[in-house]
């Protein structure tokens, strides 16, 4: 049986790859991916499934999954003109297709991506964390950007639902997931400020989730991370449900490493879990 | 429901060179064969994000029409406007 022997939660914001590139390996951006890198590297996992709110890049408002689950042999991206190099990563087809059998039957309506191309929410963690893209993914996509949005409960149970189905994947197989996205954030919204595209509105709720996250209070959470309260840390605030799905692996462990960007409403963190 | 064509048309001008070109070059002609209300086309062309936002527009999308200026949107003149817009009411 598979085995689960890490977790990860990063930023990614689309501007980093190009940053990165302009400042170099010793910037602060490119610090804290490498440290998360390196805890990924000491995992050594087989596979990864990454949770990923698509912004209506792989979908569109036509036909968007509020959960779905992408099987596919092979994965490119980014597709959204993202400043950043173009990749081809394997997709870990056997496990997303026994990920989406169970999470089916324990009660989830996943719906089924097969021809596919992934946004930066998934690319650019990977240009940091993997950029050999060695190690097949499973994405799982929920919907963080167009409200409605599901519940952090409903989040949550769908990421224990993955980590079941992982654990009895019959495969002798080194599992680790990755959330992503950000905490507080507001794009081209009411609350931006004169002159800027952009702006994190709410940085007491990023740092309190960062505390919630370092003390292992993942309940709490939970409880408090309702549609209203996502919402106004920003209208994608709701990145959270990324995290709040990975955070189903970890139970109320601790972090091994946690380094919060306040001021950036976001957070890297890392859990061993074996 | 047509608030979906200016999602669209967002989506389209990033995607889309030559749609773009055009959404620059005559954006009145541009938008005319889309399946646009006429207060939404009203709103495009005089670059009423705000009203856009109220209507449903997704603002990560409007916020696309920056990138190239279009609707004459630079990003002083979007972000004065759009923070006049009312906040859409939040349900639990």
């Amino acid at each position: 049986m598979a085995e689960i022997v890490a977790a990860f939660g990063v930023p990614h914001t689309p501007n980093f790859p190009a940053l990165v590139a302009k400042q170099g390996p010793d910037c602060r951006t490119a610090q804290l991916y490498a440290q998360v890198a390196a805890l990924l590297h000491d995992a050594s996992p087989d596979v990864l499934v990454v949770y990923t709110d698509d912004h209506f890049n792989t979908f569109f408002l036509d036909n968007f999954p509020t959960f779905a689950v992408g099987i596919a042999d092979q994965i490119s991206g980014p597709n959204d003109q993202t400043a950043m190099p173009s990749y081809r990563v394997a997709g870990e087809a056997s496990l997303a297709s026994h990920v989406r059998a169970r999470v089916i039957a324990a009660g989830f309506d996943l719906s089924l991506v097969q021809d596919f191309d992934l946004d930066h929410s998934i690319m650019v963690p990977l240009h940091f964390l993997t950029p050999d893209m060695a190690i097949p993914i499973v994405p799982v996509f929920i919907n963080g950007l167009a409200p409605p949005l599901p519940s952090a409960q409903r989040c949550s149970a769908l990421g224990h639902a993955v980590k079941d189905a992982i654990e009895d994947w019959p495969a002798d197989k080194r599992v680790a997931v990755i959330g992503s996205g950000s905490f507080s954030l507001e794009i081209g919204g009411p609350r931006i400020p004169l002159g800027e595209r952009a702006c994190t509105p709410d940085p007491q709720w990023a740092k309190h989730v960062q505390d919630h996250l370092e003390h292992g209070r993942i309940a709490e959470l939970i409880e408090e991370a309702t549609a209203s309260r996502l919402a106004r840390a920003g209208n994608i605030g709701g990145e959270l449900l990324n995290w709040i799905a990975m955070l189903g692996v970890v139970g109320d462990r601790k972090p091994i490493f946690i380094a919060p960007e306040i001021e950036h409403g976001h957070a890297y963190a890392a859990w061993r879990l074996n | 429901m047509s608030i979906y064509a200016v999602n669209k048309l967002c989506r389209e001008a990033l995607r889309d060179a030559a749609f773009r070109a055009a959404l620059k070059r005559d954006p009145r002609a541009a938008i005319a064969p889309l399946p646009l209300t006429g207060e939404e086309r009203s709103a495009l062309l005089n670059g009423d994000v705000a009203w856009l936002y109220e209507q449903g527009a997704h603002p990560f999308l409007l916020a696309y029409l920056t990138r190239w200026e279009l609707f004459g949107l630079t990003v002083p003149l979007y972000s004065e406007r759009i923070r006049t817009a009312r906040e859409p009411g939040i349900t639990e």
